[in-house]
């Protein structure tokens, strides 16, 4: 049994604590649980329905998805066979979307619904294979290309039953896991062009493993995937820990209900976007009291009183009280102010805040610092690629491009990406 | 779409001497949208309070499903599966999103009051069979956000989306929009649209609605009646009603 790879862990899981639980997800209202050992189980399955259908080792399956257990399944299943998950950020404008997928001109595809079957369409994509999660208004394709997830499974167990499926996952520690696209201009008066990024099963476990060991991410742990995994910080931060740890993942009931089911759960393990932190900031901000009640002077007295008894934030360029002890201070601080306010945005229980992409500004960290919420971010180190005349030229960061001969472990990918239209 | 599902004759309705609506007769095909249009007094209202029974019709008779009444009562309306929304939202404002849509599923509820009060016998397993479809309808007209929201703190356009739930809640084989849009903005206006046309096409619903916006109309509909002081001037497809010279005459074209 493999660890250096997502799959090999899952199996992993599935055989050390099968009949625990691996994903809850919220549906019409009630939180359904999968166990780890009917994850494995469908991923097996699922890998089985992928293979029959000709999906192969390097192969990419673009998902089209916001966070859903299906997403994540079938993702788990093209990895099992070698495969490679290529996720496709719904948040991004509609019209950088719509060019990347013009770009790529997608084989494998999990779409949601049909918002996104419509896109596809827009963008001249004619899948081999499309499995959709969502059925409401699909016109019925009898192409056989177009597979409702329910039927993908159907199917599976009858492939299942007919050939016994591979025990071991087809994969490697050094093959692709992830592939990240983005349509992203180098310079203000550029035009946009279609940039590249991958991450190994090696490299997104090592990274994983680092988590685990600074943040000491334990099987109790709870995590919510409000983003999952559009953006390779999700996939580092959220995704390997998950399968390292053995922790439950959560997944929302969409993405409106987020901030409503992260306040349900009391996650313990947070990995959200600057975006996350800024609108439940806003969040708090729109529930403060008016300024100059008593009551606001109260909110400002607490949080006042919490942030003098923390330890300097890393960022403050001034110099900070330092900490006092315990003090009945703040504890009539926490009780009638801190404890209400991170329960309104769910971080009642949240022990591991991070941050993934783009940095908070100073003033967000100060106001998260003073709930006693010690944001951490986690800079990813990624590398994007840009294909141009047969070399691959590696951006970083907005950072100065260094144009280099096509590295190995990008070749494949890029060559699969086809011109930007 | 075959056989209509509800056919108006000659329905007459006045109220102290004064002509509300004057010998109207239409069909309404089982499965499509109907939309009924005119300026403001032509009558709509009062024909959709005819249609489930809240105004009694001076003459004329309704076939519904097969059988002609000379009277509807509203709840023979609503046991026989009709359902129907207002102009001015008609919500309990004071509940939440997902009791008020409860509320709609109170003449699906199995079991004796004495079941239901002392929560024994078919209760228990109704309870959660009525939780279960109204959370289907919650998920459906896309509000899990606002589930526990208290109704009067949604904005109107929610609130409307809340009202169209209560009514679905009820899984009406037909029902009665009473400008579903009004108030809205064009966003909001083309969400609702969608979740009519939806409703169409995942329930089989037969829909008549009432709407001003000619434009919505005009996407949104099977079949067009056109109301005017009372009487009918128009009745076919939206574009037979849009090449009307009457109807261009009295309402599409002022409007325009």
């Amino acid at each position: 049994m493999s660890h250096d790879t997502l799959p090999g862990l899952l199996q992993h899981q599935a055989a050390q604590r099968g009949a625990d639980v691996a994903i809850r997800h919220k549906q019409l209202g009630i939180w359904h649980v999968l166990r780890w050992q009917e994850v494995w189980r469908e991923v097996q399955h699922l890998a089985a329905v992928l293979q029959a259908r000709g999906f192969q080792k390097g192969d990419a399956l673009f998902l089209l998805s916001h966070p859903r257990p299906q997403a994540l399944l079938l993702q788990l299943a093209a990895q099992w066979l070698g495969g490679v998950a290529a996720p496709v950020d719904l948040l991004a404008a509609r019209d950088d979307t719509l060019r990347v997928l013009q770009g790529l001109r997608p084989t494998w595809v999990f779409a949601e619904g049909e918002d996104e079957i419509a896109l596809l369409a827009e963008a001249g994509a004619v899948p081999r294979l499309l499995i959709y999660a969502d059925q409401r208004g699909v016109v019925a394709n009898h192409s056989s290309a177009h597979l409702a997830y329910a039927e993908a499974l159907a199917l599976a167990a009858e492939t299942v039953q007919a050939a016994p499926q591979q025990q071991a996952p087809l994969v490697a520690a050094v093959d692709h896991a992830f592939a990240f696209y983005r349509l992203e201009a180098q310079q203000a008066d550029q035009a946009p062009q279609l940039q590249l990024q991958t991450i190994s099963h090696h490299e997104l476990l090592n990274e994983g493993r680092r988590l685990l060991r600074q943040e000491n991410l334990k099987p109790q742990d709870e995590a919510l995937a409000a983003r999952a995994f559009a953006a390779s910080g999700h996939a580092r931060y959220l995704l390997a820990p998950w399968l390292l740890a053995g922790f439950r993942l959560n997944f929302p009931e969409n993405l409106a209900t987020r901030d409503n089911d992260r306040r349900e759960l009391g996650p313990t393990l947070v990995a959200g976007t600057r975006e996350t932190y800024q609108r439940l900031e806003s969040l708090v901000q729109q529930r403060l009291p008016q300024a100059g009640s008593w009551r606001r002077r109260l909110v400002d007295w607490a949080l006042r009183t919490s942030s003098a008894t923390r330890k300097p934030l890393v960022v403050s360029l001034r110099p900070v009280a330092k900490p006092p002890r315990f003090s009945l201070q703040l504890l009539l601080a926490q009780w009638l102010v801190i404890n209400p306010l991170r329960d309104v945005i769910g971080f009642s229980r949240t022990r591991v805040p991070l941050l993934v992409g783009e940095p908070l500004p100073e003033s967000s960290l100060r106001f998260f610092h003073s709930l006693g919420i010690e944001v951490r971010n986690w800079e990813e180190q990624a590398y994007w690629y840009v294909l141009e005349g047969g070399k691959a030229r590696v951006v970083k960061r907005g950072h100065a491009s260094l144009t280099l001969p096509t590295p190995a472990v990008a070749a494949a990918s890029v060559s699969t990406v086809g011109s930007p239209s | 779409m075959s056989s209509p599902l509800l056919e108006l004759s000659h329905i007459s309705l006045s109220f102290k001497g004064v002509k509300a609506v004057t010998d109207i007769s239409f069909a309404v095909k089982e499965g499509e949208i109907c939309a009924l249009i005119g300026p403001n007094g032509a009558g709509k209202s009062s024909l959709l309070n005819v249609i489930n029974g809240v105004y009694q019709p001076d003459s004329g008779d309704i076939q519904y499903a097969g059988d002609r009444l000379k009277r509807m009562q509203p709840h023979a309306a609503a046991r026989r599966g009709i359902a129907r929304t207002f102009q001015n939202i008609a919500l309990f404002k004071g509940m939440s999103v997902l009791d008020n849509v409860l509320t709609g599923r109170n003449l699906k509820v199995r079991g004796s009051w004495l079941e239901q009060a002392l929560h024994i016998g078919r209760a228990p397993g109704d309870e959660v069979i009525q939780r279960q479809r109204a959370e289907e309808i919650i998920e459906f007209l896309r509000i899990q956000p606002w589930r526990n929201s208290i109704v009067g703190t949604l904005p109107y356009g929610l609130q409307k989306r809340v009202e169209l739930a209560r009514a679905l809640a009820a899984e009406p084989r037909l029902l009665l929009l009473d400008e579903p849009m009004a108030g809205m903005n064009h966003e909001e206006k083309a969400d609702m649209s969608r979740f009519i046309l939806d409703t169409q096409r995942e329930f089989g619903t037969t829909i008549v609605l009432i709407e001003h916006d000619i434009g919505v109309v005009m996407n949104l509909s099977d079949h067009v009646v056109v109301l005017d002081y009372g009487k009918k001037i128009g009745d076919g497809t939206p574009q037979e009603v849009r090449e009307n010279p009457e109807v261009i005459a009295a309402y599409l074209g002022t409007s325009h």
